[in-house]
């Protein structure tokens, strides 16, 4: 069916017309509100107190959802939003990452909020078209569309009774629609999520941007928490935003000469040292698999190992040399040179309903092959790209689907589950079939794929009240935390990433901090209040990030030279000195390095009292599976015993000697617990937190969020 | 193709090439607003910095802005350009450039105006094989020692 | 025992750095070594001798944050 016949369908359910407007120093200082319930569509002022207190972005999106919502309501009542906002640097074009769209919601996976950052052309052409971000809440009664047009002036909500679901196929049709001619297609951007969203809690969303060159539509995903299943629970099927006319200048920043020195600085920086750094623009992300295999990090077998003999066959130089098409721009927003959105071009899928098409898979990133391959033993690259390419298209977060798969096969190892209950799947490490069955039951919403699409928490107490599964030991393993699955990165043998993990706000995430390097083996933070120092000054840097619509890649994946004789190299000290200058230059504020981490600070401590608020953000909450800790099982012990065994002589002067593997892993479980413990002491004073986790009245005061309704929700707790 | 040549041990440093081409491009008569810029060489002499039209910077644009024309001179769309100044950053030559007071960067367009008020014979234009240029990365232009 | 990146490893005879990141599986290509300080260059790696009680610091630049 063509995209003319399919509009032809569509119904108009509402319209709103409006004044363009003009960006003044980042800012089009009015939101859009669609109501999808009662059909209305509305302009909201952004306030100063919004600007100074919550900057943008990620800011934005959880100041709406705090009025939007109360303690009591749940990811799939209709007050429940979901706001995706980009920031005040949002759509700059001359500094690399700067295009991004943070999304915000109510998680259904861990009931709290969820803040996701991801690229395409969403963010900023929403931006362009007079809107700093879009608020949706209510649902539809059946699929609608909501289509903003930045040129006329116009929002939409259209039912679309005809198109698909699927993303790869759904960001085309819509982009065809839409776009006047070949040429026009730049200047749409699609957000959308999959059949997948209608059946699992771990839906994600996918955000278009077209590509002139292969002269197709890329996805970028907003992975994690389940933000496409909300989105799915409130009928939509996608939001479209037309605007043409993208300019350096659009944000009509204070100082544009600030933006454009460190911009073309840094595009010099990534076109001299790249190529002998990360090979960003060769491989994207995927850099890092055979570091990590090296290193002990690569989780294996749901995290029991950091490393397998056949990690080669997953290597980058693999999807290099056979996959991924060279020579491409690969920014997911104009400007960026570090261009890590990499693709396989016509890739044939070998399974399901997509069977036989040549498809463009954007990826793989290196959380996919760590996730997708290593965790669940399948080395095997083209496992890799075409279950990459379906948890796309169906709207499933790689890294949920991932670690999913890792625990359920590891249960499945055990004996907790078996074929009886998977309904035939022999769901044995490394068999790629039985993974790739369990994801197409994903998306049909049948048989054990249903069940796993729930995510490891439900799955556990499942297992524990149906099947007699051992609690404790699904605790130990089931890495998940908060209700959210770990990011793949296995934080053993480094205390502070154990911290980097547990001491989150949205869940077991690596974007609040990755030190296992620093910690494990350079030995950079060997202290409590090292590790504490760093758990508080990156996760407070990396927030800034998601205020401003900034990407955290072109920060520290690419090194200047300056930074041999910096003082705190991991900082990336002249990089911080760019942002400081392009959020100046943006919006002529005069902050420095210090001002940059409190408006951080400030969102971050808001967060926290947000889940507060939801029940949550305590220090029970805080607490982590031990397999991300530690040895679990004998095997595991056994498979590191000289390492493990040198650990308890040299830390707890323990003699390993003639004792039995269970005993040790006791020893060095009671070691390793006190441990974290102790981290989390020092990582709350630091970050001005009771003993609880709860910011203190001062920490709040000084960060000049003490409004009356945050100081209630913390008060019965100080 | 058509592109300026250059004999830079010919260069008397004299800046009336950077003058012609901002006055004729930007109405002013400004050395930042000059496609070809005149500095200094490690021997002591002048080096001329000027497009070599390569082409590296027409695979770089992330958006088709950047292009070949007909006599293979490499130009700039400004009408679908959105200024992010990649091409910029990994130019080999560092010839295409950049001002603050344009959102769009400009470059060489070997149209030959410098060439003509060059008192010396350092700049020309000449013809070479496209092909040439983009097979070996050129960058050294022939008549260079 | 020397020193790695601050903590004890036990020494042997005829140690070198190329020696050292090989036992310590350091093969990361991005390294900066230093040995007592003093800043080794990777072609020196196989020539450069470590001695009991030095203090030999690994940097990896994958330090992240």
């Amino acid at each position: 069916m063509n995209v003319k016949e399919m509009l032809k369908e569509h119904k108009l359910l509402a319209e709103f017309r409006y004044e363009l407007g003009q960006i003044e120093r980042g800012y089009t200082n009015r939101s859009l509100y669609v109501n999808l319930s009662e059909h209305r569509i509305e302009s909201k002022p952004v306030t100063e107190m919004m600007k100074e207190k919550f900057i943008g972005g990620k800011g934005f999106g959880l100041w709406y959802l705090w009025n939007a919502v109360t303690s009591e309501t749940k990811w799939n009542d209709p007050e429940n939003e979901i706001i995706i906002s980009s920031g005040p640097l949002g759509g700059i074009t001359q500094y690399p990452g700067a295009g991004k769209s943070l999304v915000v919601t109510l998680s259904p996976l861990t009931g709290l909020v969820i803040d996701s950052n991801v690229g395409g052309y969403f963010g900023p052409l929403l931006k362009f078209s007079g809107w700093d971000a879009l608020e949706i809440q209510g649902k539809a009664d059946k699929d609608v569309i909501i289509f903003i047009d930045g040129n006329e002036g116009t929002v939409r909500i259209e039912e679309t009774p005809l198109e698909a679901t699927d993303s790869h196929i759904l960001g085309e049709q819509l982009t065809e629609m839409y776009a006047e001619s070949e040429e026009d297609k730049r200047n749409i951007s699609v957000v959308t999520a999959g059949s997948a969203g209608d059946h699992t809690l771990i839906g994600l969303l996918n955000f278009t941007f077209y590509d002139v060159r292969r002269k197709a539509v890329r996805l970028k995903q907003a992975g994690r928490g389940g933000i496409g299943t909300v989105f799915r629970d409130k009928k939509i099927k996608a939001l479209v935003v037309r605007f043409r006319g993208v300019k350096g200048d659009l944000n009509h920043p204070a100082d544009i000469s600030k933006i454009n020195k460190a911009g073309i600085k840094l595009h010099k920086e990534i076109n001299k040292f790249d190529a002998v750094q990360n090979r960003m623009r060769q491989i994207g992300t995927a850099n890092i698999i055979e570091v990590m295999n090296e290193y002990d990090l690569l989780p294996v077998h749901n995290y029991k190992f950091g490393s397998h003999p056949d990690a080669d066959k997953i290597a980058s130089n693999v999807f290099v040399e056979k996959y991924i098409t060279q020579g491409l721009p690969d920014g997911c927003w104009y400007g960026c040179s570090l261009s890590c959105a990499k693709a396989a071009d016509k890739f044939e899928i070998k399974t399901g309903p997509y069977k036989g098409q040549l498809v463009t898979v954007d990826g793989p990133e290196y959380e996919n092959a760590a996730g997708l391959g290593a965790n669940c033993g399948i080395f095997d690259p083209e496992y890799i790209l075409e279950s990459n390419f379906y948890c796309d298209t169906y709207g499933i977060d790689t890294i949920s689907f991932g670690t999913i798969t890792a625990f359920v096969m590891e249960c499945y190892e055990s004996g907790i589950i078996n074929k009886e209950i998977t309904g035939g799947l022999a769901l044995y490490f490394g068999n790629a079939d039985a993974a790739m069955e369990l994801l197409h039951q994903m998306a049909r919403g049948e048989g054990f794929g249903k069940i796993a699409g729930q995510g490891i928490r439900r799955m556990k107490k499942l297992f524990i009240e149906q099947y007699g599964a051992d609690p404790d030991f699904l605790q130990d393993i089931g890495m998940e935390q908060k209700g959210l699955e770990y990011s793949e990165y296995l934080p053993k043998e480094s205390l502070a990433q154990q911290g980097g993990y547990g001491l989150t706000n949205k869940g077991p995430q690596h974007d609040e901090a990755w030190l296992i390097f620093m910690d494990m083996v350079n030995n950079q933070i060997p202290t409590f209040e090292d590790k504490a120092e760093a758990l508080h000054y990156f996760p407070m840097f990396r927030t800034w990030f998601g205020l401003n619509g900034l990407c955290k890649l072109p920060w520290n994946d690419i090194i200047p030279e300056s930074n041999a004789t910096a003082d705190e190299p991991a900082k990336i000290p002249e990089h911080v000195q760019n942002y400081v200058d392009i959020f100046n230059g943006v919006t002529g504020k005069n902050i420095d390095k210090e001002e940059l981490i409190l408006q951080s600070e400030r969102v971050y401590n808001f967060q926290r009292v947000f889940n507060i608020r939801m029940g949550h953000g305590k220090r029970e909450d805080d607490k982590i599976p031990y397999r991300s800790a530690g040895p679990v099982t004998v095997e595991e012990y056994e498979s590191r015993q000289e390492r493990y065994d040198r650990q308890l002589i040299e830390l707890l002067n323990y003699n390993p000697e003639g004792k039995a593997t269970e005993e040790k892993i006791k020893v060095l479980r009671k070691y390793r617990e006190e441990q974290y413990e102790k981290l989390v002491d020092a990582v709350y004073k630091r970050r001005g937190w009771t003993n609880n986790g709860i910011p203190k009245l001062e920490t709040l005061q000084k960060l000049g969020i003490d409004f009356p309704e945050v100081v209630e929700v913390v008060k019965p707790y100080l | 193709m058509k592109r300026l040549g250059k004999r830079e041990e010919l260069c008397i440093g004299c800046n009336q090439c950077e003058e012609a081409c901002s006055k004729t491009f930007f109405k002013e008569s400004l050395k930042e607003k000059s496609c070809i810029q005149i500095g200094n060489n490690a021997k002591g002499g002048y080096a001329i910095q000027v497009c070599n039209q390569c082409g590296v910077c027409i695979d770089i644009c992330p958006i088709e802005a950047l292009y070949r024309d007909k006599n293979g001179v490499v130009r700039v769309k400004k009408d679908i350009c959105v200024g992010c100044f990649m091409c910029v950053g990994f130019c080999p030559e560092e010839a295409m450039r950049q001002h603050d007071d344009y959102i769009e960067p400009f470059k060489c367009i070997a149209c030959g105006l410098c060439a003509k008020n060059c008192p010396s014979g350092a700049i020309f234009i000449e013809d070479v094989p496209v092909g040439e240029i983009e097979a070996f990365g050129e960058t050294a232009t022939a008549g260079e020692i | 025992m020397i020193q790695v990146n601050g903590k004890d490893f036990e020494w042997e005879e005829d140690l070198t750095v190329q020696k050292l990141l090989e036992k310590k599986r350091y093969t990361y290509p991005k390294i900066i070594v230093k040995v007592n300080d003093h800043l080794i260059p990777k072609e020196e790696y196989e020539l450069t001798p470590i001695h009991d009680g030095d203090d030999v610091k690994v940097i990896h630049l994958l330090a992240g944050g």
